[in-house]
Parts: structure tokens; C-alpha cells; sequence
């Protein structure tokens, strides 16, 4: 008798210990992905950056605001379509493409979903961070878009009912400071008494908060029923259809130069280095941004996402030699300190990432 | 058009009471004509994402040998909320293969 019980045991145990590593692994997995989400958006700051040197770019004069505003709209539609042309490879390895046209064509249930998300991360937020420079200044705007997580964190606890614990919530306070102390000394330099419409540049620097922030929530909204691989593509499939038919037309028709500006990006080889470097990064970072909300949710993805602050001054002092300064440390201990918090927290409590189960709890 | 491999897993399910990931591989991989490991951790993982967003839920667990090696496998069923979410996406009024 007591053999049996013994046996019994064993296999509890063994079960229990299985059960362990299985939310273990889900947890290790969504982890890996938000962390390569800021690896690649870091990196993406230097083909990003080096663009702007580049013709027909460099040839833009800087008060001339309307043909940089348009520049930014013609190297976004470009950037989309490369990004585009890469998930389909990556699609193509996965033999996921089928299942990309499956979930693409169910557009009034499923990917209108995507539309919105592509709108929210794109037009929104792009054109917001871009108002923030223009207006305000950069620092100002990479400060307030380093807040993105919040509002994607809190949009998903009021639409989904997103579990946000005490680790999450503590972890993500504790990077969006890292982010602060790397790039607030620097806001208080950067001369923002003589710039006109300043408010421009705040509204600016909300969308692109808000706009990011969303996007991981409504994105998620999608991926409850189709696939994360596919889902980014439907996202840029819908991008590259803002920009190209609605956007740049719109531009067009006022009299900017948006196919010359579209030719002469093409025909310069080194723009197009630019634009495919930025673009595998861009890829693969939101292939690993989407992935990671399946797994850890979209509060902990956006967050751990938001280590990007690092990277990119990182990969910009290995690139320019140009090292951070002395506070850029204390940012970082912040930083990488509210990833562990994060970390810490037991896989068990994330194997389901929803409070409600029942109908109308979630919506 | 076929429907697309997660709105697959969740009409089976909302067909049956309760089913094994097991079974639930097999019927994937035999209605896109796919084989093999990856296709099947491929469709587990997507289990777990379904899992993680509530809309369905493991009612039974257990350790099975399956070609030589031990592996954990879940019994799943639809949740009310992963109901919800099928007639809210269309999925429901879908017919299933």
C-alpha cells in the first residue's frame, strides 16, 4: 500500500515538476522576445539616424518644414514596404503565408483590428514623435515616448481586464525612470523658450505616447484569435496602404514633391543601405513585440520594450564613438534593475495574463 | 477559403466539450496537410497563447510517453469568454470543417 502511495508520489511530483518548466519556458520565451524588441529598436536608431545624412534627405533645409514633414511621410512608406518584402520572407521560412492571407481577407472581424493598431503605431505615433522633435526638441520627444507602456498597460486593463501585478507594475515604473534619468538631464539643455507652437510639440509628444501605448493593446485585441507572425504582417500590409494610397496622394495633390522625393530615395544606393538595415531591424523587432504580448501581455512587452533607451545609446556610442555620460549609468542600473523585478515574478502567475474568464468580464 | 489556424483550433473546440492538445495537433496537421516536430510545437505554442488570453483553459493534465520521450499534455476546453470572443470575431457562425 504504502508502494502505491509512493508511486503516487512520484508521479505528482513529476507532473508538478513538469507543470513548473512548462510556465517557466512560456515566461523564458516572452522575455526573450520583448528583450530582442529593444535590441533591435536600439539598433534601429542608427540606420534611422544615418538616413537623415543621406540624399535626397540631407538636402532638405531644416526650417523648411513642410518638405521634411513630407520626407518623414515618403521614408516611413518606403521603410514599410521593405519591412514588408523581409516578414514575407520570414512568413515564407515559417510557412505561414497561407495563414496570413486567411486571417488578412477576414477584415470586418479580424484584421481591421490590425488597421487600427498599424494607424495607432504609425500615422499617430510616428507623425506625433516627429511633431515632438520639430516643436519641442528630440530629447523631449524620445522622454515622452519612453511613457508608451502606461498607457498601453492601462488601456489593456480597462478594455481586457490585462492582469497588471505588483511585479509588473513596479518593474515598468522602475524602467520608464531608467529611461527618464538617461534623457531628462538633457531636456533641461535643450532650449525650448524660443520655439514657436511649443504646444504642437506637447500634443505631439502625447500621440506618440498614446499612440504606441495603443497600438500594443488593440494589436492584441487581434492576436485573441490569429496568429502574432501574421498578424505583423497584416499590421504593415495596412501601413504601407495608409501612407501609399491615402497619405502620400494627399501630399502630392498639395503640390509637395513626394515622387521625386520617392525617386531619388530609390535611386540613391545609399539610402537604400539605410532604409534595408532600418528596415530588418524594424521587422524583426515587431515580430518580437507582437510575440511577446501572447506570452507575457501587452503591459510587460511594452515595458520590457521600453529597455530600447539603452540599446540605442548603446549602439549610437559603438557606432560614433560618442560614449553616454556619467548619469547614463544610473539610468541603466534603473533600467535593467525593473527588468528583473519583472523577471522575478512567478511563471505560474502569468500562464493567464486575464483577470475575467466569464462573459462580460472581458470585452 | 480555408479558416486560419488559431480560428481552427477554436471552432474544434467549441464543437466538442473538452479535448486533448494531442488530438487537437492531429486534426490541425491532417486538415492543412502538415507534418512533422515543428508544425506540432508550432500548434502547442498557439495553444499556450489561447491559454494566456483566456480564451480557452487546461481542465486536465498529464504525463504521457509519446515516441520515447515523456511529454506533459493538456486537456482544453472553450471559456465563456473564448465564446464571446468567437461571435465577436465571427468564428461561430463560420462553418467548421
Amino acid at each position: 500500500m504504502s508502494k502505491v502511495t509512493s508511486i503516487q508520489t512520484d508521479q505528482s511530483a513529476a507532473l508538478a515538476d513538469a507543470l513548473y518548466r512548462h510556465a517557466a519556458r512560456s515566461k523564458r520565451w516572452g522575455f526573450i522576445f520583448a528583450l530582442w524588441t529593444a535590441v533591435l529598436w536600439g539598433a534601429w536608431y542608427v540606420p534611422g539616424t544615418a538616413l537623415w545624412y543621406e540624399f535626397p534627405y540631407s538636402a532638405i533645409p531644416a526650417d523648411d518644414r513642410a518638405l521634411r514633414l513630407t520626407a518623414v511621410a515618403v521614408m516611413t512608406f518606403v521603410h514599410a514596404v521593405a519591412v514588408f518584402l523581409f516578414l514575407l520572407v520570414w512568413n515564407g521560412v515559417l510557412g505561414k503565408v497561407s495563414d496570413f492571407g486567411r486571417t488578412f481577407v477576414r477584415f470586418r472581424r479580424i484584421s481591421k483590428w490590425y488597421a487600427l493598431a498599424s494607424i495607432c503605431g504609425g500615422p499617430i505615433a510616428i507623425f506625433g514623435s516627429y511633431m515632438a522633435m520639430g516643436f519641442v526638441g528630440p530629447v523631449f520627444a524620445a522622454v515622452t515616448s519612453l511613457f508608451y507602456p502606461v498607457f498601453g498597460a492601462v488601456i489593456a486593463r480597462l478594455w481586457y481586464h490585462e492582469k497588471i501585478t505588483t511585479y509588473a507594475a513596479i518593474g515598468m515604473s522602475l524602467i520608464i525612470l531608467g529611461g527618464v534619468a538617461i534623457y531628462g538631464p538633457e531636456l533641461f539643455g535643450q532650449d525650448t523658450g524660443v520655439k514657436e507652437h511649443a504646444w504642437l510639440g506637447y500634443l505631439g509628444g502625447l500621440m506618440s505616447a498614446v499612440g504606441w501605448g495603443a497600438e500594443g493593446a488593440v494589436a492584441a485585441r487581434a492576436m485573441d484569435v490569429s496568429d502574432p507572425d501574421t498578424g505583423i504582417q497584416c499590421r504593415f500590409t495596412f501601413e504601407i496602404m495608409f501612407w501609399g494610397l491615402l497619405i502620400l496622394p494627399v501630399l502630392s495633390f498639395t503640390g509637395l514633391p513626394v515622387f521625386r522625393l520617392i525617386s531619388d530615395t530609390l535611386a540613391d544606393g545609399r539610402a537604400m543601405l539605410w532604409i534595408v538595415l532600418a528596415s530588418v531591424c524594424h521587422a524583426f523587432c515587431y515580430t518580437s513585440f507582437y510575440k511577446s504580448f501572447g506570452l507575457i501581455g501587452v503591459g510587460r512587452g511594452e515595458a520590457i520594450g521600453n529597455l530600447y533607451a539603452v540599446f540605442a545609446l548603446l549602439f549610437i556610442a559603438a557606432f560614433t564613438l560618442e560614449f553616454p555620460p556619467v548619469y547614463f549609468i544610473i539610468g541603466l542600473v534603473l533600467a535593467v534593475g525593473g527588468s528583473f523585478v519583472m523577471f522575478r515574478e512567478p511563471a505560474d502567475a502569468i500562464t493567464t495574463l486575464r483577470d475575467a474568464q466569464s462573459e462580460g468580464g472581458a470585452a | 477559403m480555408k479558416i486560419h489556424q488559431k480560428g481552427f483550433l477554436l471552432q474544434q473546440l467549441s464543437n466538442s466539450d473538452r479535448i486533448w492538445d494531442v488530438e487537437l495537433v492531429k486534426r490541425l496537421l491532417g486538415y492543412y496537410g502538415l507534418t512533422g516536430l515543428y508544425w506540432e510545437n508550432n500548434t502547442r505554442v498557439t495553444l499556450d497563447e489561447l491559454t494566456a488570453a483566456g480564451l480557452i483553459k487546461s481542465v486536465d493534465r498529464k504525463l504521457v510517453d509519446l515516441g520515447g520521450r515523456t511529454q506533459l499534455i493538456f486537456e482544453y476546453q472553450l471559456t465563456p469568454f473564448g465564446r464571446e470572443r468567437m461571435i465577436d470575431t465571427g468564428l461561430l457562425q463560420e462553418v467548421s470543417p
